[in-house]
């Protein structure tokens, strides 16, 4: 881990010698609306802002993917296409965004590697901004995580005052500011401090507190509790919540043509929709809400960590900020602790 | 195997066969790739599934009811229900469909040898079983007993008419068929597949029961199947969901943190007991 | 201010009928400014209902939500009556689902509440971020106070109130069975000053400005999903055969998405502006429906929303309308 400064004012500098060699992907503010997306300048960044509405994993898992082309009908022609693989940078990730990018892999790869995700990842540089002001429904902590982290970035930036802390972890890191050392100077004992203080400051911002101990074994003794329907029956199935989820990763995949050409996609889909296992006969395995609801639980706090030993939720806390009528996935955890068994 | 698991390889029909005629009319299609290579060197075990596309019109995860042991080539039984198997039943010899494949585990034939086998068919679900059937009959000296119990709701409705017919005739298989109603001329069994399985009785000693049909057919067969002295790891079955990616990453078939396509479509009773999950 | 004794009064004599199912109205979110809407199945439950400026949800949407499942043998259909917690804006979803016989009169036992505005979520959060415990909030005149760990803060209506509100011309439910408080009398008039400022764009301009817009929508559906109007079995977006519009987010099939749900909802929207709280991205969709709504206004003399024994509008023909047959 190397360990340096960078002046805030030198930060335009840096940007504009990453985006000769990668594509920069950067925080910016679209419509008030924080969003990531490419720069070509700078000065386009903002980086006032606790997280993006939609996590930075749409650059990797794009909501929409041309897997290939076709001419459609019985005559089966294929046309490839190329997997997009630029150098890219994405400046300015979150450490909880960063750890759901992690999560993610394990889907990707395993025995079927996913090309157009994992060519993706391997190209990208992922440049964390540590979260000196944590939103209110934020609670990274509960998973023993820190808005400091670099455990999942290659670079990781800290805002330490009138400069930037900035720990390089790897030879992925290292490569992209190569060029442009002399912007650097080495960090002190008295920076490292400072880092230690804003990371103290930060973590006592976070209030709210999700208990995850014992949830896995907790969830599997009240799969048929009545507390589903409860919850379920506030629910719109409205989605949002899996729209803005960084480690939802279900899709569907569609042919989408003219007469003469076509293309199969694969695009984001959400688990809250009926017709999401609606089989062609008509059956639905999951045909009331409260089995779709209770399902986007389990996923995340007991099927995906009894295959990945981790749970599936970085607390970003998006889900509980976006929903319309106050679903709040750190109340519904709360509940399912204090079910009685 | 290709790189990208989502790229079929392309594979022409060599011939179609209508199994069923009428409003749920099932056709096999007999499936030949077009690259030599993968003509020659894809295999696979009876159970396992095959993403079968037309382009323009979408994939669906089907069984492969050829048996492994019918080299270059493939068949699928597919039951006209939604907008792709409709379109599919369009199809002709020659047509170019996109495979690929083979998904998902299969029917442990290397652990049953030497076992008796009980084989529980109702409709469609036959599919799958038939490729395991033509294993065993082309594997028959590895295996013990084999009894094949199938239902269909008239006569009209027997998927695989004439290889039932090939299979009465062998002395080393026992078939019971069966239809749900009385026929005029139909002189077999008539009444649900449940019920023509106690009437069958086989015995549980030394013996692997695998089932597939219809949820319902399932449910019923098992129960009797337990009431008969099998254990749960000796009953076997198959499930089928809607599925898209076919490789366990777009999470709509999951049962609990199984994934049907990836972790199935073969589980054991005692597995689907285990797991919660809707189903 | 609503008196909460005679609202907790009102659903739980409500609830206690032997002809009602269950009583929906708001309760305490789980932290800051939320409201959350709170099902009664029992007097007990119906002591958490709450109303005050926050309470921003339209629970006619729960009506439209309900799934009807499949009964075993012996069960027969639970037919008894939803009761609800209505504000104006809300009793107009209601009147205009009545009169496109999406539910009947009978089905929804309604209690009306005569609201003097809501606070926009987002306007009181930028003003007060960051709240994790719950924060109480009252009306007295023409201010709201605010009360947040002890300290009270007096903020002016204006500041706070949905844009909606500022042009509300029905406070008072239009349709109830008990009203809780008395009607509220009013002098705010839609004038659409905002649309008239839209529709002098040139045609280029407003393009451009729309798909500015367009461009942002993910295609969650969330507009759909909260909005008490969307209520078809079977979504266009849905079908496959014929499929209308792509799975596809890209701004062609954005821009059909988007249009086409307002068209649909000419003629019907009541202007609860549920659609725009609920999207993610800050699509200005109440800008959109508010046109049509205008449209609606100058061409038929139609309100939407306002009298139970209406025809809906696109769904009848009048012997002086403008065209020769209903095309």
């Amino acid at each position: 881990m190397d360990k340096l400064i960078l002046p805030k004012d030198k930060i335009p500098g840096l940007i504009r010698g990453i985006i000769n060699k990668y594509q920069v992907y950067a925080p910016v503010n679209n419509d008030g609306i924080t969003l990531f997306r490419q720069i070509k300048d700078p000065s386009k960044i903002n980086l006032d802002f606790s997280n993006s509405k939609v996590p930075p994993k749409e650059l990797l898992f794009k909501q929409t993917e041309t897997l290939f082309k076709f001419i459609p009908g019985k005559s089966g022609k294929i046309n490839p296409i190329d997997i997009p693989d630029e150098k890219t940078v994405i400046f300015g990730i979150r450490p909880c965004d960063a750890k759901s990018l992690a999560i993610l892999d394990n889907i990707f790869k395993g025995d079927y590697e996913d090309p157009y995700y994992l060519t993706k990842r391997k190209n990208t540089v992922l440049v964390g901004l540590s979260c000196t002001q944590p939103d209110v429904n934020c609670f990274c902590t509960s998973f023993d995580d820190s808005p400091v982290s670099a455990e999942y970035v290659d670079v990781l930036f800290t805002d330490i005052g009138e400069k930037y802390y900035v720990e390089v972890k790897n030879d992925k890191g290292r490569q992209l500011i190569k060029n442009m050392n002399k912007l650097f100077t080495s960090a002190n004992e008295k920076d490292e401090k400072k880092k230690k203080e804003v990371e103290k400051k930060s973590v006592d911002i976070i209030t709210r507190h999700m208990s995850i101990d014992g949830v896995v074994d907790k969830l599997d003794k009240i799969f048929d509790n009545s507390l589903w329907k409860a919850i379920a029956t506030k629910c719109l199935g409205c989605g949002v919540c899996t729209y803005l989820c960084p480690t939802c990763h279900c899709f569907d995949i569609q042919d989408e043509n003219t007469l003469t050409e076509g293309a199969r996609v694969r695009v984001w889909d959400s688990c809250m929709n009926p017709e999401y296992t609606l089989h062609a006969s008509g059956y639905n395995p999951r045909p009331e809400r409260m089995n779709r609801v209770r399902n986007r639980v389990y996923h995340k706090y007991n099927y995906y960590p009894k295959n990945y030993d981790i749970v599936a939720c970085v607390g970003c806390g998006r889900c509980i900020e976006n929903c319309p009528v106050n679903i709040d996935i750190i109340d519904v955890i709360s509940q399912v602790k204090g079910v009685k068994h | 195997m290709n790189k990208n698991p989502y790229q079929p390889w392309l594979a022409t029909i060599d011939d179609t066969r209508e199994e069923v005629a009428g409003e749920r009319a099932i056709k096999t299609f007999k499936l030949v790739f077009q690259d030599e290579d993968v003509k020659k060197n894809f295999t696979f075990l009876p159970g396992q599934c095959a993403m079968v596309s037309l382009f323009g019109e979408g994939e669906c995860f089907f069984a492969i009811s050829s048996s492994p042991t019918q080299k270059d080539f493939i068949e699928v039984s597919v039951m006209k229900l939604g907008k792709v198997t409709s379109a599919l039943h369009d199809c002709e010899p020659g047509d170019i469909l996109g495979v690929r494949g083979p998904y998902g585990n299969s029917f442990d034939v290397d652990v049953w040898q030497g076992k008796n086998l009980v084989f529980i068919g109702g409709g469609i679900g036959q599919a799958p079983l038939r490729s395991l059937i033509n294993y065993v009959v082309d594997n028959r000296e590895k295996y013990g007993n084999l009894d094949v119990i199938y239902g269909a709701r008239s006569s009209k409705d027997i998927s695989y008419k004439k290889e039932f017919a090939e299979l009465e005739k062998r002395k080393d298989v026992n078939v019971h068929l069966s239809i749900d109603v009385e026929e005029d001329g139909w002189k077999k069994f008539v009444g649900f597949v449940p019920t023509n399985l106690l009437k069958v009785k086989p015995s549980p000693k030394n013996t692997i029961a695998v089932t597939c049909g219809p949820p319902i057919m399932i449910k019923f067969v098992i129960q009797n199947l337990l009431e008969l002295g099998f254990t749960e790891d000796q009953i076997f079955t198959t499930l089928e969901m809607r599925m898209k990616c076919g490789i366990g990453k777009c999470g709509r078939c999951n049962i609990g943190n199984l994934y049907v396509c990836k972790d199935g479509p073969v589980f054991s009773y005692k597995q689907l007991k285990n797991i919660q999950g809707e189903r | 201010m609503v008196d909460q004794k005679k609202l907790k009064e009102a659903a739980k004599e409500t609830v206690s009928r032997d002809d009602v199912k269950y009583v929906i109205g708001y309760e305490k979110g789980t932290y800051g400014f939320q409201v959350t809407p709170s099902f009664a199945f029992t007097s007990e439950d119906a002591d958490r209902f709450i109303f005050s400026p926050l309470c921003v949800n339209n629970l006619m949407i729960y009506p439209m939500l309900e799934e009807k499942l499949p009964l075993r043998k012996d069960e027969k259909e639970d037919k008894r009556k939803i009761g609800l917690v209505v504000k104006g804006c809300d009793s107009r979803a209601a009147v205009q689902i009545i009169q496109e016989k999406g539910l009947k009169r009978e089905d929804i036992v309604l209690i009306g509440i005569p609201c003097s505005g809501i606070i926009d979520p987002e306007k009181i959060t930028a003003r007060f971020p960051h709240q994790t415990k719950p924060v109480e909030v009252e009306e007295e005149g023409e201010k709201f106070v605010i009360t947040i760990n002890g300290k009270t803060h007096k903020i002016s209506k204006e500041e706070l109130l949905f844009d909606k509100c500022k042009h509300c011309e029905n406070p008072n439910p239009v349709l109830y069975d008990i009203l809780v408080g008395d009607e509220i009398e009013t002098s705010k008039k839609e004038d659409y000053d905002n649309i008239k400022t839209l529709e002098k764009k040139s045609l280029k301009e407003k393009w451009e400005y729309w798909e500015k817009q367009f461009e942002k929508c993910i295609r969650c559906y969330a507009c759909r999903n909260v909005c008490p109007m969307c209520y078809c079995k079977e979504c266009m977006v849905d079908q496959l055969s014929p499929q209308w519009v792509q799975r596809s987010v890209n701004l062609s099939e954005n821009t059909s998405w988007n249009i086409m749900r307002a068209f649909h909802l000419a003629g019907r929207c009541i202007g609860c502006g549920e659609c725009e709280r609920a999207c993610p991205m800050g699509i200005p969709l109440t800008e959109l429906n508010k046109k049509l709504e205008k449209d609606v206004k100058e061409l038929f003399e139609y309100k939407s929303g306002l009298d139970a024994e209406e025809k809906p509008l696109l769904a009848m023909f009048k012997p002086d309308d403008p065209e020769e047959f209903i095309l």
